[in-house]
């Protein structure tokens, strides 16, 4: 297969990614502002280097109603001009989709270098923001009052799986105590010192909804990242190794998840199969994948239909530990939102995070052999899928 | 205990809910394709016509697909109840709770049929296994 490689070449040059944890003196205008703060500590780059900005909206997760002039704010704050410029939002998936504007604005010739920055709060569950997040997340009228809530929404795609797929319950546990295996090797994850996970322990652990149980279940914390993607000429003088945006694709099924149009694909396949396709490249040449697991059910549902594995063969997958430490296909080796952290709006920076390091070389205790990587994200309840594929080549 | 949530009539759904309060399942259905959907909108979502007509379908379907909560997001919510994707036999899908069983006999593809729970003034559309005794 020939790729259609993209105009401008363009590549991840610089990364930087804020400790997952809580930031109790951050409101959610603060927290943008502490990413940046990190990105300019760590990437060597300057005012000059910016002509474009993408940003997540402030406070969505938190429930009180977003800021969308985040953008406006972080103009001012950065002191730059910026030639492409917005605050752009698609829930999880928000940020892989950053990348793909971004390269497809500097393939126009709208910018040069895009800064695409994520920052995420995240309401504490137990005191009413399960409530509050099920109120935004389901149709107000004919799914709140069912007691539609996330957990419970997931679980619809989890049972359906199971009951089409054969997916066993036991599989769903592996797939904690994979990612598990992995934050044992990040030094920020959050569940680091929790120490390893067993299936029995996530079996024990105390029922959500079926077949969920706690550990399950993502860990919410608050964080963020910023990345900035350039020309690929521009990205070899910033960096050895830049991340180079291969081919991307999405797709957008559902609103509320009740229309969604089948719950055991969730429509995930198709923005894998348009990525895959401007990158010429198949699922056989992926090295990792990085899959975003608000719950356990999401890496088995999302391998399957990334065309990593077959249909029905995902759960087995984590059962025979493929994905592990030492695994022929390893998946969410920073440890996934599962282990890692769920850091609420910026969710969906972590997975890109973590495969862009790992093709620039910069995973340390984890580093892998990671000429392709693939990563799958997805906003909403499942509902806007977005497939990035990063490489070493150009 | 706080009461669980009432639903909101709009200009679209007030039909809905006051037939749902009588005891009566209905849904938009397009006169220019034929098909019913849910939820009831201003067009029809599968060919954009807007000639609609309020109907009646068989209030029969299966479970799609189904979790059993345990932990309510509020205390509004008795656990366990069984949040379920209802795929009617006229075709449209819609959330319910599966009630008057234990959630154990509940799988994919339990024949249901409708049954109404009164919210406030208002009932909701819920699906009980159909031959149930309870």
């Amino acid at each position: 297969m020939s790729s259609r490689a993209l105009d401008g070449r363009p590549a991840i040059a610089a990364v930087e990614e804020l400790r997952p944890g809580r930031y109790p003196d951050e409101d959610a205008a603060g927290m943008p502002e502490l990413v940046l703060r990190r990105f300019l500590e760590g990437a060597h780059v300057g005012p000059d280097d910016v002509d474009g900005l993408l940003v997540c909206p402030a406070g969505m997760a938190a429930g009180r109603g977003a800021d969308i002039f985040v953008h406006e704010r972080l103009n001012d704050a950065l002191g730059i001009r910026p030639r492409f410029c917005e605050t752009i939002n698609v829930g999880g998936a928000t940020y892989t989709i950053m990348a793909s504007r971004a390269a497809l604005a500097i393939g126009a010739g709208l910018a040069d270098a895009v800064l695409c920055v994520g920052a995420g709060k995240f309401p504490k569950v137990g005191r009413g923001g399960a409530d509050a997040m099920a109120r935004m997340i389901s149709h107000p009228d004919f799914e709140y009052p069912y007691g539609s809530f996330i957990p419970a929404l997931y679980a619809l795609a989890a049972t359906r799986h199971m009951a089409e797929r054969g997916t066993p319950r036991d599989a769903l546990a592996a797939v904690a105590v994979c990612s598990r295996d992995w934050a044992l090797r990040h030094p920020d994850a959050l569940m680091r010192d929790a120490g390893p996970l067993t299936t029995e322990m996530v079996l024990d652990s105390r029922p959500i909804a079926w077949p969920f149980n706690l550990l399950d279940c993502s860990v919410p914390c608050e964080g963020g990242a910023a990345f900035l993607v350039t020309r690929g000429e521009r990205a070899r003088e910033l960096t050895g190794q830049p991340a180079y945006l291969l081919g991307f694709g999405e797709f957008h099924d559902h609103g509320n998840i009740s229309h969604a149009s089948n719950f055991a694909t969730m429509g995930a396949g198709v923005s894998a199969r348009a990525a895959f396709d401007m990158a010429g490249v198949s699922p056989s040449d992926v090295d990792l994948a990085e899959l975003y697991d608000a719950f356990t059910i999401n890496p088995i549902l999302l391998l399957e239909e990334t065309g990593l594995v077959e249909p029905g063969k995902g759960g087995q997958f984590f059962l025979d530990g493929r994905g592990a430490p030492g695994g022929d296909l390893p998946v969410n080796t920073y440890g996934g939102l599962l282990s890692f952290g769920h850091t609420g709006d910026a969710s969906g920076m972590s997975m890109l995070i973590e495969a862009a390091r790992q093709v620039m070389g910069e995973a340390k205790d984890r580093q892998l052999d990671a000429e392709i990587a693939l990563v799958h994200t997805y906003g909403g309840m499942m509902a806007d899928h977005s497939t990035v594929l990063l490489g070493r080549a150009p | 205990m706080t009461a669980p949530p009432v639903p909101t009539l709009t200009a679209s759904t007030a039909l809905y809910w006051q037939e749902a309060a009588a005891g009566r399942f209905v849904l938009p259905r397009c006169r220019a394709c034929g098909r019913f959907h849910h939820h009831p909108r201003r067009w029809c979502p599968y060919c954009w016509g807007t000639d609609l007509a309020w109907e009646q379908p068989s209030g029969r379907g299966t479970v799609l697909t189904y979790t059993v909560v345990h932990q309510p997001p509020s205390p509004a919510f008795a656990v366990p109840y069984v949040l379920a994707v209802i795929e009617l036999s006229e075709g449209p899908r819609m959330m319910a709770n599966v009630v008057d069983c234990s959630p154990e006999d509940v799988e994919v593809g339990t024949p249901v049929e409708v049954t109404f729970e009164p919210r406030g003034e208002l009932a909701i559309p819920q699906f009980r296994p159909i031959g149930s005794t309870r």
